[in-house]
């Protein structure tokens, strides 16, 4: 007969799920970190090709469309009213951008919500498109704006 | 691998349960509550742990490639056979390793194969993709993996406790 495993958790499995908890939050550090001073943007990629590169802001104008693999994403403007910014007064949020809808079977994309922080990224599996921001607010107390 | 008229048909129950498990899940979509791609139970996962312990690597190894062949098939995606596989196979290989681990419960091996199983399907979607972006989503799924392998260490302990009795285990 072959051994039975152990059916009652031991103190070793919680070594385990240290070990992962450990990974998770060394890589949501790494992954997560602040943005850099300068401008957000959101890098556009098709298949593994850049196709677009704008600021969340130019999406005001009008959304921008993406096709990849027989799928298309539509990506519109939006604010982040949860991020850091929440406790504002007056109350504001992050600029930032959602995918308003696509034609892809899983809908992730659609259900990712806002994005509006540097390292952030919409993934549409089936379509293979990513959308990714770069780059970040600047620290308080930096630079608004550079005119001229 | 030569295997016994018994075993051949065990390894097709389990498949066949493997499959309806993993339709069944999507009645329970867990990406609506954390919508991230890739995002799900992974109740499959009981039988390749319950195959693993009961019919040895080999077999859980036939049980898990016939579940991801024939559920890309039965979808009508092959796209998600690459998915699937890594993901699968990065379970299995963590698996069989975290079991020889005498002081490893069923609970311990399960969580670090669920965790293996989403490291899997992260690098099949950086693959795929050509990008390092699904990267981001690593860490929730990571903490999402101790969940969902909890749960299904527990339906595996559940399952051996109630085959304690019979002579399933034997030969």
């Amino acid at each position: 007969m072959k051994p039975f495993p152990k059916l009652r958790p031991t103190a070793w499995d919680a070594l385990v799920v240290l070990c992962v908890a450990a990974l998770a939050v060394g890589l949501a550090v790494f992954q997560w970190r602040g943005g850099q001073s300068q401008a957000l943007t959101a890098v556009v990629s098709v298949d593994g090709a850049e196709v677009d590169r704008f600021s969340p802001e130019d999406l005001l104008e009008h959304p921008r469309t993406y096709t990849g693999n027989g799928y298309t994403l539509t990506v519109v403007f939006g604010i982040d009213y949860e991020g850091p910014a929440r406790n504002a007064m007056p109350p504001s949020g992050e600029s930032g951008l959602r995918a308003a809808a696509s034609d892809c079977p899983t809908q992730d994309c659609v259900h990712t919500g806002i994005i509006a922080r540097s390292g952030q990224s919409i993934v549409c599996l089936p379509a293979r498109i990513i959308i990714r921001l770069e780059g970040g607010r600047a620290e308080d107390g930096g630079v608004d704006a550079v005119l001229g | 691998m030569k295997l016994t008229t018994k075993q051949l048909t065990l390894c097709a129950l389990l498949t066949a349960t493997a499959l309806a498990l993993s339709y069944l899940e999507n009645l329970f979509p867990l990406s609506l509550a954390i919508p991230i791609p890739g995002v799900k139970l992974g109740l499959a996962n009981i039988v390749t742990v319950f195959a693993l312990y009961a019919m040895g690597p080999g077999q859980a190894l036939l049980i898990l490639l016939a579940r991801c062949f024939l559920g890309a098939l039965f979808a009508g995606n092959m796209n998600a056979l690459v998915f699937s596989l890594l993901g699968a196979l990065s379970a299995m290989g963590a698996m069989v390793l975290l079991s020889r681990l005498r002081g490893l419960s069923i609970y311990g091996v399960s969580a670090g194969g669920a965790a293996a199983h989403n490291c899997g399907q992260i690098a099949a979607a950086m693959l795929t993709l050509g990008s390092s972006a699904p990267l981001y989503y690593l860490p929730v799924l990571l903490a999402v993996s101790l969940f969902t392998g909890g749960l299904t260490g527990l339906a595996s302990a559940c399952l051996f406790q109630g085959l304690r009795s019979t002579n399933l285990m034997k030969g």
